[in-house]
């Protein structure tokens, strides 16, 4: 087996309590163990920052969604290529990039561990297919429940073990990882033409609110113990006035489980908005952020939005058919039978514009504001907010005052009357970022039993290495150097392989697609329920015999095994 | 300096029929005194062994340099993208993206272009005496600009989505187009002194001027009259309605899709 031993490496390893200790790091195989033999290949890390592994818990990087925004996007194809070099195959592609242009990009950032925000169950197959050639990564895929007809109808009968059974087995089938709402109600109200606009509104098809199909979905959750909670899009994304939908929505999660949060709300930043319209658009991070800390069964991440071009893409529908009549730019939609639906269009975030500006102060808000780091995860909602090549700009504004303020004098300037960031001055530390981009993240998704986000002998061998003495570096006022440390890592360890080094992928590297398998008992078992088989006969375009994802199909994989209360 | 590049008979290349990628082919680049690489397939080769490259005197800035392209032309792409200032100047007919990007300079093509000849330029001139593939002074695909300055005269016809997006410069057409002329027109001026066929289709913005015939119209151009230009009578038009645009259609004859 390959062993690796680290030397001098400056490890901040927040779930193992290790903040700044100058210490030796032992790989063996895929993972870390207490101690090397004299065989292993030393890599000396001159006292550069160690971190665990980088984990995006909330990012779209493969499925039909993201492959449909290349398709349309033939000029976003035209940004970012790179030429065939060594193992790295050519990419193309900035929003929306190639698989092989994600992985590598990621692997230069120090990212070992990817979530596919949403991944329609119907879709699953092409979402595997992509993993697979997303090597340098891990990968888990959040499954859309929000307009499940079998789980709604369940729901609707108050049924919430019914509706845990159709979960367990759409999860088991489609090999998903954790159920993820996307405006929950309002995208299965979209196949109508309606929308919802508040959590205690019903939606036309089921006699269902939002909150109902939330509520539910977190006691069906916790029912089957789930490693992730409840991964929720909340519903009016995107609208003036929606902080209060946010707050509404926030109030109603019961705190169910002591190792981790209830639910994990996504792209807050999105969900933050005062105002009546567009006219007296406001920032309402502060209430946001304030009912985060009084809950700690909620956990948030920012969905920061970054100035320039990009590609939004989300199974809300109806909100990216608003967004396509303020842009007037070119619209795909898509209706996914019985599940979900999507939207896509390219944006462009100007700093001209108020309403942008005012977005980008919102999310470095919420995490400013945000008392505990593990409960506020850096992302930016990969690519809706910006492509995730921006996180280490992201790091160093969270980090520095001075840098905020800098940009903040390039913004709209009517930002500073409708946003409180001006007047924030607290600033990030690395254990707070650590916590932020690996730790938190693993401890949100409930990873850390199989290893991920910590360093410690046991843990899978994921580390990354940047080139970052943090002792010479003043992060307020070197805020240049934390970008440059952060955008390319020394060394990238995925399963014990050094993969990328300096930005280059040195290897092909092979990835691990992880996902759930709740044991039900035989009652509960879908597979053999005739009012489910119905509804795959009556509705489905694919017969049910056809619909579940072979776990030959994947690649390498680990089955998650959760033990049930049906 | 007078440049002379003599492509030779493309029958003995080892396939004849591989586009030849010369963006290199430009003043800027002789003036620079690079080395001329072009793309054949996967490999990179030297100018020198597809044409006889001949260089006569010196040139103190990029507009002094005159390149005159001879010999079979047809398959060679890019062939002065990016260019500044300067002539080309091609006997024969030339292949597809000539003039993508220029900005400056002018480009005279003896023969006849292929497709997207000055895409998405943005300045300089383009005169073609033959005839010219489809795309041409377009953006493109999934752009939203096309042409945005500059000028583009077609002796010939052209083909169809000619300048698709354009969002500034002249064109003008003297022969016929194909299908979709001006489509998601932004700006500029664009004069076709033959026939077309749905023409504007989803303009915003700017000009186009049809001497000939119109054919199938698109219905969505609200008809404000005629007027008289150059002593003709032209029928105008504003639209595209369906893309609120203010964009002017002016053409003497025009027919609906029956």
């Amino acid at each position: 087996m390959a062993e690796i031993l680290l030397k001098n490496a400056y490890v901040i390893d927040p779930i193992s309590g290790i903040n700044g200790e100058l210490m030796d790091i032992a790989l063996s195989g895929s993972r870390i163990v207490e101690e090397a033999s004299p065989k292993a290949e030393v890599i000396d890390c001159h006292g550069f920052l160690t971190l665990p592994g980088g984990i995006d818990s909330h990012t779209h990087y493969s499925g039909t969604k993201v492959n449909f925004g290349r398709y349309m996007s033939p000029e976003d194809m035209r940004a970012g290529r790179t030429a065939r070099r060594g193992p790295m195959h050519i990419t193309s592609g900035y929003s929306v990039p190639t698989t092989y242009g994600n992985s590598y990009r990621y692997s230069a950032l120090g990212y070992t561990t990817l979530v596919e925000g949403a991944m329609a169950p119907l879709e699953a197959r092409h979402t595997h297919e992509e993993f697979k050639f997303t090597p340098l990564q891990d990968s888990f895929a959040n499954t859309l429940f929000d307009g499940n007809w079998g789980m709604l109808r369940a729901l609707e009968d108050n049924d919430i073990k019914h509706a845990a059974a159709i979960i367990a087995w759409t999860l088991s089938a489609v090999k998903g990882f954790a159920i993820k709402l996307t405006n929950p109600g309002g995208t299965e109200a979209w196949g109508f033409g309606k929308n919802v606009s508040c959590i205690n509104q019903t939606i036309p098809t089921f006699d269902l609110t939002p909150a109902d199909i939330i509520k539910g979905a977190i006691r069906a959750n916790e029912l089957l113990h789930l490693p992730h909670s409840v991964h929720l899009h909340c519903n009016n994304l995107g609208t003036p006035g929606n902080f209060t939908c946010t707050l509404g929505t926030f109030g109603h999660v019961p705190d169910l489980n002591d190792k981790r949060q209830s639910l994990y709300a996504t792209h807050v930043q999105f969900h933050s908005y005062g105002g009546s319209g567009w006219g007296d658009f406001c920032s309402k991070s502060e209430p946001v952020a304030k009912m985060v800390n009084l809950r700690p069964q909620i956990v948030i991440d920012m969905g920061q939005v970054m100035f320039g071009r990009t590609t939004t893409m989300t199974a809300d529908g109806p909100m990216e058919f608003n967004l396509y009549r303020l842009h007037h730019d070119k619209w795909s939609n898509h209706d996914i039978e019985l599940e979900t639906g999507s939207g896509i269009i390219p944006v462009n975030y100007r700093k001209k514009n108020l309403v942008n500006s005012i977005m980008w102060a919102i999310g470095l808000e919420l995490a400013l504001l945000v008392e505990n780091p593990w409960q506020c995860m850096l992302t930016t909602d990969n690519p809706n907010g910006a492509p995730f090549v921006k996180y280490p700009e992201i790091i160093a504004l969270l980090m520095s005052k001075r840098y905020r303020d800098a940009e903040f004098a390039t913004i709209h300037q009517d930002t500073e009357k409708r946003v409180p960031l001006p007047a924030i001055d607290r600033e990030l530390d690395w254990h707070e970022i650590a916590v932020m981009t690996r730790a938190g993240q693993a401890k949100a998704l409930g990873i850390i039993d199989i290893g991920k986000g910590y360093l410690s002998p046991g843990a899978e061998g994921d580390i990354a290495i940047y080139p970052l003495r943090i002792d010479d570096i003043d992060p307020s006022a070197d805020y240049e150097k934390v970008i440059k440390g952060f955008s390319q890592t020394e060394y990238t360890i995925k399963r014990g392989r050094v993969v990328s080094r300096r930005g280059d992928a040195i290897i092909d590297g092979e990835n691990t697609t992880f996902w759930v398998k709740p044991k039900v008992p035989a009652a509960y078992d879908m597979q053999h329920d005739t009012a489910f088989q119905e509804l795959f006969e009556r509705y489905y375009s694919v017969r049910m015999s056809n619909y579940p994802v072979q776990e030959e199909y994947l690649h390498r994989n680990h089955c998650i095994e959760t033990e049930t209360d049906l | 300096m007078n440049v002379t590049i003599t492509f030779r008979n493309r029958r003995n290349r080892r396939n004849p029929f591989i586009p030849i990628e010369a963006e290199m082919i430009t003043p800027d680049a002789f003036f620079n005194n690079k080395e001329i690489c072009v793309g054949e397939g996967n490999r990179t080769v030297h100018l020198n062994e597809l044409a006889d490259v001949g260089i006569e005197g010196t040139a103190s800035s990029v507009d002094e340099i005159e390149i005159l392209i001879r010999g079979d032309a047809s398959l060679v792409k890019r062939v002065g993208e990016y260019m500044t200032g300067g002539t080309i100047t091609i006997e024969g007919s030339i292949g597809m993206h000539c003039g993508n990007f220029m900005s400056g300079g002018r480009i005279e093509i003896l023969g006849s272009a292929d497709g997207w000849l000055g895409r998405e330029m943005q300045g300089g001139e383009i005169l073609c005496h033959g005839d010219c593939g489809d795309y041409c002074a377009s953006g493109y695909r999934g752009g939203r600009r096309g042409m945005r300055g500059g000028s583009v005269e077609v002796i010939g016809s052209v083909g169809d989505f000619a300048c698709e997006h354009i969002a500034g410069g002249d064109v003008l057409i003297h022969g016929n187009t194909g299908d979709f002329a001006c489509a998601e027109m932004k700006g500029g001026t664009v004069t076709i002194l033959g026939d077309t066929s749905r023409v504007c289709a989803n303009m915003s913005n700017g000009t186009c001027y049809v001497y000939g015939c119109a054919a199938e119209m698109i219905p969505t151009f609200e008809k404000r009259g005629t007027i008289n230009h150059e002593g003709l009578l032209f029928h105008h038009f504003r639209g595209d309605v369906a893309n609120r645009g203010n964009g002017d259609l002016y053409t003497a004859r025009f027919t609906y899709l029956q």
